[in-house]
């Protein structure tokens, strides 16, 4: 699918509301808001937004815990109010505040996390059965970082996947870090790309920061699984700027990172790079980007007012009425 | 009434429900062929898009059943023996149990674990245990344990008509049983016990090949003038603590049989559920028969290890205060394979 100026447009605007709404994210877990956990995407922004934003809403997606999923919940249509709010533990929250960090949203395919990584290969590999069955062309998404892909859940996965053609996608957002361990001290290859030589299916590795061409290479293997042709790997070189867990510190093994390599990175912001890449194709003027940026934070505060305002969670009968299901 | 077995009953209710309802679908190693004729006639009705030959890998027969279930299908997962459910316990014990609650309510998880439990025929240390401890005790999820041909078909049925995940554990020395099971429909709640003999003396809770062999006891024990009632809970997660608790007010003495291990056990589960609501009509403290703090160990030291009939008899002369010892026959050795001979029934 060739994007025209609205649709490059709509990227943009997705990434910058998910850097803001990430921004938020982490004011209130120091500020004391959020009492659980935020594990800040900021820098990754391209994979979530250029993978979901024109997904079909019927497409499943298991979103990893990298930023709770909001690139990806923002970009497939989730409120970023009912985000906020069930990080502040509000029965307007997505999970009706009961989770205090997990987000999903059936009717959009925003199917969930797990906290223990990993294992959602498999449960995206079921719901690639489940779409399979149905046969209405869906695909089922899972986004688990690099750490994940050391662990079994993603062998038993992509065996199933591969030989039963599952319309299954793995987009590996390889963030260079397992907590404070570069990919480079546990992988024995470079492109974990790779991985997917030993299921004979696609694997492709893409620049993670160019939004166009995680874009690109996620509809490609999308359209292959809707067509039947099983599932695809696609590895996304992007770079976490922030800390693993809001609250401690971005290391290298057990030393501050290079000066050298977050610059580096820096300069490889993926908004940044979209913004110099529209403004060349004039899809963007100057003026423009300041009024995305001030509609995004303007977005982002009335839905955490909201969210701040709402109704705390606080009722003991919801937990046996969640528990089972009638 | 007809006699069927105990695994052709299963075979029913997986055949009826997955004739009444194409949303099933059942996956596991080798599933189109079950050992234990479970499956007969599933793959040939249902075809391998129904009956699903997975590779050995309980993470993804387990975790993509949850995941088919979150997006609207009915997975059932044959784990053949629950120790092979160790594997996966991420998936069933987080991700079954939890989702539906970590998400406030707004998925369901209607997915059934089939696989076989319990010691008695020599299968060793991994292939013998009976881990009901850790599925009871892992809030969302719910366990079925059937003594007889009939709880387990009616059983089944309703562990797949749930809204929510069900283990579901046949006992393998149960496999070569028959019993009565009607050819009309019908379905047993979850959370009802059943009283599979009724007594005055003393009260044995017990479920699975347990409550066949409390029966066993309580029949030789009968003619010794001692009148032993069984409550075979069926479920233990929902447990109908009541139906115990009756029995137990009009006996006044328990006796709680489970094949798993003592410590931190179902035994002790449903003994401390006792003491708190029906302390004061106990004549006597609550006797525990369950497996020794130790892994089940090979054919001939099974009995060392695992509940005896003798072991059950004892305890129900201590709770009676009977000094004398109350012999009963000893356990009536079996083997998995000789049982292993189930037809495919037409």
């Amino acid at each position: 699918m060739k994007l025209n100026k609205e649709q490059k447009l709509k990227l943009y605007q997705n990434m910058v509301r998910v850097r803001k709404l990430d921004e938020l994210m982490v004011k209130g877990l120091l500020s004391g808001k959020i009492v659980s956990f935020f594990h800040s995407q900021q820098g990754q922004e391209a994979v979530g937004v250029g993978a979901c934003t024109f997904l079909r809403a019927d497409d499943y997606i298991f979103t990893g815990h990298r930023g709770h999923g909001i690139g990806k919940a923002l970009s497939k249509g989730v409120s970023p109010r009912k985000i906020i709010a069930e990080h502040y533990c509000k029965t307007t929250g997505l999970c009706s505040g009961i989770s205090g960090f997990h987000i999903c949203q059936p009717e959009l395919g925003v199917v969930g996390h797990g906290a223990v990584l990993g294992g959602e290969f498999v449960l995206t590999a079921g719901t690639g059965i489940a779409a399979q069955m149905r046969g209405k062309g869906q695909v089922a998404i899972c986004f688990q970082g690099d750490g994940t892909h050391c662990r079994g859940p993603f062998h038993e996965a992509m065996i199933m996947a591969a030989k039963w053609k599952l319309p299954f996608i793995d987009v590996i957002e390889n963030n260079q870090y397992m907590i404070n361990t570069p990919v480079s001290e546990i992988y024995p290859m470079e492109n974990l790309a790779d991985l997917a030589l030993g299921y004979h299916v696609p694997g492709v590795t893409v620049d993670g920061q160019d939004v166009i061409a995680v874009h690109e290479a996620v509809q490609a293997a999308a359209d292959r699984a809707r067509a039947g042709e099983g599932p695809s790997i696609i590895e996304c070189k992007t770079y976490r700027i922030r800390a693993h867990s809001e609250g401690s510190r971005a290391l290298r093994i057990n030393q501050p990172r290079p000066q050298e390599e977050i610059d580096t990175w820096r300069e490889r912001d993926p908004i940044k790079l979209f913004a110099e890449r529209l403004l060349k194709e004039g899809v963007l003027k100057k003026p423009d980007i300041e009024r995305i940026d001030r509609n995004a934070i303007e977005e982002m505060d009335e839905a955490e007012r909201l969210a701040a305002a709402d109704p705390a969670l606080d009722d003991p009968s919801l937990l046996q009425r969640v528990l089972f299901s009638e | 009434m007809r006699t069927i077995r105990y695994t052709q009953a299963i075979n029913e209710a997986l055949m009826e429900e997955m004739s009444r309802d194409d949303r099933i679908f059942i996956m596991g190693e080798g599933a189109s062929v079950d050992p234990y004729g479970l499956h007969n006639g599933l793959y040939d009705k249902f075809g391998k898009n129904r009956v699903r030959d997975t590779g050995i890998s309980e993470v993804a027969i387990v975790g993509a059943s949850v995941g088919a279930a979150l997006a609207g299908y009915r997975p059932i997962a044959n784990l053949r023996f629950c120790d092979f459910i160790v594997p996966a316990l991420n998936e069933l014990l987080d991700n079954a149990a939890k989702w539906r609650y970590t998400h406030g309510g707004q998925q369901t998880v209607p997915l059934v674990i089939i696989a076989n439990m319990g010691g008695y025929v020599g299968a060793g240390t991994e292939h013998s245990n009976a881990i009901e401890t850790i599925i009871m005790h892992t809030p969302g999820l719910k366990l079925t344990v059937p003594s007889t041909p009939y709880d387990a078909k009616g059983l089944m049925k309703t562990a797949i008509r749930d809204n929510n995940p069900v283990v579901f554990f046949y006992h393998k020395r149960l496999i070569g049983t028959t019993g009565e099971v009607p050819e009309e429909e019908y379905t047993i709640p979850f959370g009802v016990a059943d009283v599979k003999r009724e007594g005055k003396d003393v009260t044995v809770v017990a479920t699975a090949y347990m409550a066949q062999m409390a029966l066993e006891v309580a029949a030789q024990l009968h003619e010794k003038g001692i009148s032993v009632e069984v409550v075979d809970p069926r479920t233990l997660e929902p447990l109908d603590i009541e139906t115990i608790v009756t029995s137990v007010k009009k006996t006044k003495r328990v006796v709680i049989v489970d094949e798993d291990t003592m410590r931190c056990g179902v035994a002790g589960e449903i003994g401390m559920q006792i003491m708190e609501r029906a302390f004061d009509y106990l004549d006597a403290p609550i006797q525990r028969v369950a497996a020794a703090n130790l892994p089940v160990p090979s054919y001939f030291m099974e009995p060392y290890v695992l509940p005896t009939p003798q072991k059950i008899a004892d305890a129900i002369g201590s709770v009676l205060g009977i000094k004398e010892p109350l012999p009963v026959r000893p356990l009536e050795r079996g083997l998995l394979r000789s049982v292993r001979v189930d037809k495919p029934e037409s």
